[in-house]
Formats: structure tokens, sequence, C-alpha cells
């Protein structure tokens, strides 16, 4: 969720360099680039989440698609193969057989992740000051790094402790501080951006109006 | 009524107002103008009326709490930014007790995910009991599995330890959808839309604080609507009620400033004197004390309808007033002059006091609280016309003035179309034939949607709130009775299955039952029985391969249920709204086919459906029933009061007076177009009295020195009735406006008959035509003659 977040504005930073001969909007922080409006982002992730008291994290591998606007799409091709898509209409499960089941239907504690979700992928750091304390490391040759610290009242401050990202071009790598000592460490990889649409397998994914 | 006696008055007023001071101003007492606190105070005998009544100040309470705002903005970060600024605006408000935004609600997740994780089992999701029903647990498990390594994942190690199948999350979903919460932001037509809730301090509603609550609120909305891609939109009951006080109050102050100034240059003109203005006050003032003293004595509460309607007994007190202060200072002394009116005046006040004790029985509190203060202040009025006023300096009426030659001609006027006896008795009869006549053609139309001026700027704004949140106003809702909270449930759950359909094919938008939130015991224990053996047994060592976790069998036997006690209404305190006393509230959104509704329920005794504005209409005609059958009481002891003092005939004559001012009142508003309910029956409460009062005055009179002063005094105070009483015709609120054309009517009806049902007076009064005196002076010490007596 607000990992998600944090991943779409260090992704969107990736698409300024791929994006070549297009015009930029850059932020004034670091790492924080905008996606042109018909562009998307795609790439791998390996997900290593930690249970406080288990011996054993649960990773999971796969690729991921980001579209701004629409939602991000979160493709775990093992142990298990499975998708979730977390879009403005809220989280969908859909499973190996294509089988959909909607999480938290109108929820509003499950919005809250599509909300988080959607602040990042307009690269509007200001949405995110609203619920983050937000500091920036002094900024290095090519890497940077943003911890965000939720504030004590926040609804998400009862999930999230903390969240640390770091990155280039793009976010690399991205830690989300739970409260009770779990943790989820998130690795992106082959990040690039490409021109909309997305592909038919993936927009069938999407709602039918986000995915143009 | 010496100076002795008028000391002793004094002293008296001054410690009632003392009392007062110390009751109102310190707290003791509490004026409510808290419309909900108004219902459901009676004992009537159907307690099932009772208990609906009960039921909807409850939920009438509840929504009062509410304020609901809509931000909009064309994206997502700046609607929710909006929804943030605004909440914060809100918050520093003065009333209220809480702000909640979607993300608000979220932040609710872990306190209800502790509170509810060890009945987990218990508490399944419609759609996750369907489909373990249907034997297929294998769909869970799969989404378990997936929900492990999603990103959005709310799996931590303790849900893992108390529900390995994350069943919770779904249950908590369905909830909120059944709450009608929607997914905190909606998105629809390019639009972003995102609620926000304030709740408010129970003790604004009906208080004053609750029009600068709203006031506060709208320029908190305003200045966010300054925005141009920004659209704030609100609803709740306490704008509803702070619009129509709003109109009201601006309304009534217009028209208290025109018949104040009115009156005050009247009783100037007439008199040019301070003297009779101080005697009417000092008599309006007086009465109002006693009433407030002794309805304060015997009230903890009052509540300000009948304050209200207690203080309109002014239009009664000032006919005091100005009947003293017209009797020529020439006829005598003042104690003389008192003498003069005394008989008239003690009549009227009798009648009046007869009049207004029939509202006591009735068994509402707010009759009977109109009927203290009524009878209180007419006393105190009338006891400070004899022991203060005759202190008061005088004058006579201006003779630079045509009023007494006015006056003159209208006495000669009505006497000459007085009828005789007969015609009089004949009269009468044709008043009581139009009563009959009036059951038939007149119906009462009691519903409170007709007494508000409505604010279609509100009405349109709740409308698109219900339209795209599904939050707002509900009015319906369905009382589920039964002995036991269990039985509740159970009852709760048959009906859920029962409504089911017409949720489906939209003629009913949406429900939340308690049931709903916490199963009965009986489907808990069913729902852990099938996670057991739809879910543990068979998927459990294939989740505990991929996950080492701890798996427990959920028992039935040994797991304690989850109940609607005190520790859940602290976590989940939207459980305050689904039960009232001993029953349980059912709440409906959007009832689309309310005959459909109506036959879904036919076989379900113990559901009950309720319509909140149709339950008080319907007290309110209760209220209208008892005011009339007061009103007949009054009307019938006025009749043996006159036929004592007047004899058979005289005394049904007198009695016709102030019957077809009642008569003319009624007929001629419904003629109008105005609905007879229960303020304009309290209308016709006043048009009696005041009606009363002109004829006995000049009953009293007819044949004496004075007859020509009462004559005065009664054109005097129905032109003050008119600008206090008639003016309240041309307000823009219907109530108020309705109760200005019933007195107005009334009134004007009251003094054509009043003269004419008193009987002839002499037998040339002005001696216009005859006599050729034109000299109002000289008719002034005229004594009239005997004619056509009765």
């Amino acid at each position: 969720m607000t990992f998600a977040r944090i991943m779409r504005s260090l992704l969107l930073a990736g698409s300024v360099i791929c994006a070549l001969g297009t015009p930029l909007t850059v932020h004034a922080r670091p790492g924080v680039v905008a996606l042109e409006k018909n562009q998307y982002l795609r790439g791998d992730f390996t997900m290593n989440r930690h249970l406080s008291g288990f011996n054993d994290g649960l990773k999971s591998q796969g690729e991921f698609v980001l579209v701004p606007g629409a939602g991000l799409i979160w493709q775990t091709n093992a142990p298990f193969p499975g998708t979730t898509v977390l879009g403005p209409g809220g989280i969908v499960n859909i499973d190996a057989d294509g089988d959909r089941t909607r999480l938290g239907t109108g929820a509003a504690q499950f919005g809250i992740f599509v909300d988080l979700i959607s602040s990042v992928l307009a690269g509007n750091w200001s949405a995110l000051e609203n619920r983050f304390h937000v500091e920036f490391s002094p900024p290095g040759d090519t890497t940077w790094q943003v911890k965000l610290t939720p504030f004590g009242e926040s609804a998400i401050g009862g999930q999230i402790t903390d969240i640390i990202a770091t990155g280039d071009t793009f976010v690399q790598q991205v830690r989300l501080n739970k409260p009770g000592g779990d943790f989820d460490d998130i690795t992106l990889t082959q990040q690039h951006a490409e021109n909309l649409p997305l592909p038919k397998e993936k927009a069938d994914l999407l709602p039918k109006a986000a995915s143009k | 009524m010496t100076g002795r006696h008028a000391t002793i008055w004094i002293m008296c007023l001054v410690m009632a107002a003392a009392w007062c001071a110390w009751q109102i101003g310190g707290g003791h007492t509490r004026i409510d103008s808290d419309f909900i606190s108004l219902i459901g105070q009676e004992n009537p005998d159907d307690t099932g009326k009772f208990n609906d009544i009960n039921a909807v100040r409850h939920i009438l309470a509840q929504d009062s709490r509410q304020a609901i705002f809509m931000v909009s903005a064309p994206n997502r970060d700046r609607a929710t930014n909006a929804a943030a600024d605004l909440a914060g605006r809100l918050s520093w408000i003065n009333g209220t007790e809480k702000v909640t935004t979607p993300d608000d609600r979220a932040g609710r997740l872990p306190e209800l995910m502790a509170f509810l994780q060890p009945h987990a089992a218990a508490l399944l999701s419609p759609q996750d009991r369907k489909t373990l029903l249907a034997d297929k647990g294998g769909q869970i498990y799969q989404r378990t599995v997936q929900n492990l390594y999603s990103p959005a994942s709310t799996v931590n190690a303790r849900s893992l330890q108390q529900d390995p199948f994350s069943l919770l999350p779904q249950y908590l979903g369905a909830l909120a959808g059944y709450m009608g919460e929607g997914g905190g932001v909606v998105s629809q037509n390019g639009r972003y839309y995102v609620p926000v809730v304030a709740s408010l301090d129970p003790r604004l509603a009906g208080s004053d604080r609750d029009a600068q609550w709203v006031g506060d609120a709208n320029t908190a909305v305003n200045a966010l609507n300054r925005n141009s891609d920004i659209n704030v939109t609100r609803t709740g009951q306490v704008f509803f009620a702070a619009a129509e006080a709003s109109h009201a109050k601006a309304d009534v102050q217009r028209i208290a400033l025109l018949a104040t100034s009115g009156i005050v240059f009247m009783v100037g003109l007439v008199f040019f004197s301070w003297g009779p203005l101080l005697a009417a006050l000092i008599t309006l003032a007086s009465g109002i004390l006693a009433g407030i003293t002794a309805i304060t004595i015997i009230f903890g509460t009052v509540h300000a309808i009948a304050m209200v309607f207690g203080s309109s007994l002014i239009g009664i007190a000032v006919d005091y007033a100005l009947h003293y202060v017209s009797i020529d200072p020439a006829r005598g002394s003042a104690h003389q002059r008192l003498r003069l009116i005394l008989p008239g005046l003690t009549l009227g006040l009798l009648t009046s006091v007869v009049g207004f004790a029939a509202l006591s029985i009735s068994p509402t509190i707010l009759l009977t609280q109109i009927a203290i203060y009524s009878v209180a202040g007419l006393i105190g009025a009338y006891l400070t016309v004899i022991f203060l006023l005759p202190f008061l300096p005088v004058q006579p009426v201006r003779n630079y003035l045509p009023i007494r030659r006015s006056v003159a001609i209208l006495q000669y006027v009505q006497y000459r179309i007085t009828p005789p006896t007969w015609g009089r008795l004949s009269l009468v009869v044709i008043i009581l034939a139009g009563f009959g006549a009036s059951t038939f053609f007149i119906k009462g139309d009691d519903n409170i949607r007709n007494l508000g001026r409505g604010n279609t700027d509100l009405i349109a704004q709740t409308n698109t709130i219900r339209h795209i949140l599904g939050m707002g106003a509900s009015p319906m809702f369905l009382r589920i009775d039964g002995p036991t909270a269990e039985n509740r449930l159970q009852t709760e759950e048959a009906l859920r299955t029962r409504l089911t359909p017409l949720l489906k094919n939209g003629a009913l938008d949406g429900m939340v039952t308690l049931a709903d939130i916490i199963p009965s015991q009986k489907r808990q224990a069913e729902n852990i029985d099938l996670v057991k053996t739809g879910l543990y047994q068979p998927y459990g060592p294939k989740l505990a391969a991929i996950v080492p976790v701890d798996l427990k069998l959920p028992s039935s036997a040994t797991s304690s249920f989850l109940r609607p006690d005190d520790a859940s209404l602290h976590v989940l305190p939207e459980l305050a709204n689904l039960q009232s006393g001993d029953s349980d509230l059912v709440r409906l959104r959007g009832v689309q086919d309310v005959s459909a509704l109506k036959n879904a329920l036919q076989d379900i005794d113990n559901a009950h459906l309720i319509d909140p504005a149709s339950a008080i209409s319907k007290l309110f005609g209760q209220y209208r029933h008892w005011a009339y059958l007061a009103l007949g009481v009054a009307m019938f002891a006025a009749l043996v009061l006159a036929m004592f003092r007047y004899g058979l005939r005289d005394g049904i004559c007198v009695f016709g007076a102030p019957a077809g001012a009642v008569l003319c009142a009624l007929a001629g508003s419904f003629a109008l177009g105005v609905p007879h309910n229960f303020f304009t029956t309290m209308a016709l409460f006043l048009v009696f009295a005041i009606g009363a009062d002109y004829v006995l005055f000049l009953a009293e009179s007819r044949h004496s020195s004075h007859d020509q002063d009462t004559s005065l005094a009664v054109l005097l105070s129905l032109i003050s009735s008119v600008l206090a009483f008639g003016l309240l015709a041309t307000s823009s609120v219907p109530l108020v406006s309705e109760i200005g054309i019933v007195i107005a009517i009334g009134l004007i009806a009251a003094w054509v008959l009043a003269p004419v049902m008193a009987g002839r007076r002499s037998a040339n009064p002005a001696g216009i035509p005859d006599a050729q005196q034109t000299n109002p002076d000289t008719l002034m010490t005229k004594d009239g003659t005997a004619d056509d007596q009765i």
C-alpha cells in the first residue's frame, strides 16, 4: 500500500530516463519524477515478508505494472501464481484460474490502500506529507533514500511503523516496518517506462476506463 | 384594592422574577427547544405505539448528532486534501465532538481487528458463509494463500495465529458495505467524492448553539467552495433545523417589530399618554412571569413550544389592560372604574381558565405545560389589572381623534343588525350545525412535512449525497421486538434472508441490522462448525506447510461468542444506532418500493416498519384530537357559565359568539386551504378565549354607562390582536402563517359576532339618524336604555 505509493513515486523517476525526448516534470525533491500521462511503468519484484515469531519469511517473486491514475498490477509468479490489482475501485485478487475476489468490498479500511497508491501514482509529495513525516537523505551521486514515518494519529499509523525507500533513477528497495516487529522487504528490478496502451492481457486486469 | 394589596402583589411578582431567574438562569429548569424531546413523553395504552415513538425518538436523536459533508474535486488527492482541510476546520468548531474521514475510519482497523480476531471463526461474511455452505472452502484457501503474498495484505503474526484464513477482513468489508460507508472515496463522472462526518455534542440539538454551529460550519464550507475545482455539499438534521429556525425567527422578528410598533403607535395615538402603554406592558409582563413561575415550579424541563403558546396569552392579557384603561376617567375613581369592569373581567378570566385548564385533561406533557402556563399567566395578568393598574395614571381617549365617533357608528350598525332573541338563538343553532358539518368536510392534516418551509437547496444536497455516497437521511426503519437479544438477532437474520430479493431488485437500496455486525449465538456456532469442517480440517495442514503456524481447531462448544454488550458498544459505537431499549432497530436505505417491503414483512410478527415522519404525524394527530376534546369541554364550560350568569336563552346567545368565531376560523381557514393540525387547533383555542372575552365584556356593559368604553376597548383589543397575531399570516413559514390566518379570521369574526350575540344595547346608542346627536362626548355620558331584554 504505502510501499506502493513510495514505489510509484520512485519508479516515476525512471520514466525520465526511459522516455527520452519527452518533456519531464521534475519535482524539487530527490527521486520524484512524474511519468508522462501516456506512460506506464513495469518491472520485476521480489518480496520477503518477515513475520515476528516465524523463523522463515514468506518470499515471493513476480512482476508489476504501474499505470498512473488506474492502479497497480502485482503478479506473483512464485511460489504460487496469482495477481492482486489495486485500483480506484478497491483491491481485487485474481487466482491462477482467473477467478476474481474483491477484498474488503466497500470498506474504507481497505480503500485507504488504494488512496495512498493513487497519491503516489500522481507523483504528489504533498499528498504523502499529509500522512507522513518525509525525510530525504542528502542526494548522493547516484542513490538517495527517503524515510516516511506516519503521523501518530493517522489511519496508516496503526499498520505501518515506517517506510524506507532507496533508489537511483528508480526505486530499488523498499522496507515497510510494521508494528509488532513484522516487516516487508521489496526489491524492484528490470524497471522501464513504456507508452500506453497496456498489452491486452494486462489491460484486462484493470478497470476498463482506466486502462486506456 | 388598597396600596397594601398592590405592595403584596408587587412583592409576589418580584419573588416570582427572582425565582424564574434562579431557575432558568441558574440552569435548574431547562428550556428545551429540541423537537425530539417532545415526543415519547406520553403514556398511551397502546404499548406498540409507545415503542414506535420511543424508537423514532431514539433514531432522530442519533441522526441529529451527525452532520455529513461530501467534498468533491477533479482528482483524488485534491479531494482527500480538501476533506482533511474541512475536517480540521470542523473539529475546531465549538460543539463538534468528533470528525471522521475515510482515513480515520481506516484508522479504526487495528482496534477492530484486535477486538474481533478472537471471534474470527464465528464472524463470516455472507459470501464466505455461502462458499463454505457450498463446500467450496478451497476458494477461501486460495484467497488466503494469495493474500499472504499480496502487497496490500494486513496479515501479521498475530492475525495468522487467530485468523489464519483471513476471514475477518472479508467480514469487515461486508460490514462497511452494510453500513453504507462506501469505499471511503467514490469516483463518479470524472470527480472524486470524499465523505466527512461530524459527530455533534448531544447538548447541541435544540439549543441556540446549533445555529451557531451551522453558521461556523457553513463558513468552513464556503471557504473551501471558494476554490473553483472544489465543491462541498452537506446534509443532516442540524442544517434543516437551523434553516427552518432561521426563517421562522426572521419572520417572527419582523412581525414582532411591526406588531409592537403598531400597538405602541395605536395606544400612544389613542391615549396620548404613557400610562395606558405602561399598564398594558405591566399586565403582559406579569402574566408571562406568573406563567413561567408556575411552569418552572412544576416541571424540571419546559418545552419551548409550551413557552411560545403560553406566551400567546398576551393576546388575552393585553385585553384585560385595554379593558381597564379604556374606561373614561370621568366615570369615577380608579376603584370605581375597576368595579365597572370587574364582572366582565372575572367572567372572561373564568372562561379562559376553564378553557385552557381543559387542555390538561390530555396525557401529553406538552398540553399540560401549555395549560398550566396559560392558566397561571391569565390569573397573574388579572391580578395585576386589579391590584396595580388603579395606581397608574390614566388619560381619556383623545377627543381630536375620530375613534369615539367611529365606535359610536359601529355600535349603531351593530344595533341595527342585531337580530331579536329568536334570531340569535337560530344563529347559535346554525353555528352548532356548522360544527357538525365541519366534522364531515374538514379533515385533519397532521403531516409534519407540511409544517416547515422546506429548503430546496438542502434537499438537493441531501439527495446528491445519498445518491453518490449512499449516506444521509434514511427515514424509514424497522423495529424488531423479542424477549431476548438472541431472539431478536435470529429474527434479524431471517429478515435479511427475506429482504435479500428486494435488495437485489432495487426495491431497497440497503439495510443494516445488529445481526449483521454481531450474529446470533446460533449463527456464530454454525459459522464455527462450518469453518472447522470446511476450512481447518481440509486445508489447515496445507496452510501450515506454507506458514509454520500452529493451527488450533475452533470449537463451537468452547468458543466464547461475541455479544451486543458494553464491550462491543465501546469498540463499535455504531451499535447504538441499532438498539432502542428492549428493541433492535434495522436501518433502511433508499426504500424505493414500500408496498413490496410491507409484503415481505407480512408474516414476520416481530418486525414493524416505522416511518418517523408518519409516526410523529400520528402523534400530533393524537394531540390534535385531545385539543379538539379540550376545546369542546371549554366551550361547554363557557356555555354553562354564560347560562348561569345571563339565563338560559341569553347565555346560549352569548356562548354563540366565541363558538361562532371558532367556526368561522375553522371554515375560513379551510376555504383558504389551511391544513388543520394540532397547531391550528391551538390557534382556535386562542380565538375562543379572546372571542369569549369580547362578548363577555360587551354583555356585562350593555346597559351600563361605560358601554361605549367597552366597545372601544374591544376595538382596540381587536387591532392589537390582529397586529400581534394576524401579521403571522404573512410569514413564509407555513406553520406560522397558518396559525396567523386562523387567528386573524377568528378574531375578526369574534369582533363582529360579540356585540350581535351580546344582545341589543341601547335603542339608539349613537343617536346618529334619529336623535341627530353628533357629539361623541355627549354620547359618552348617555346611559343606554334596555331594549329587547331577554
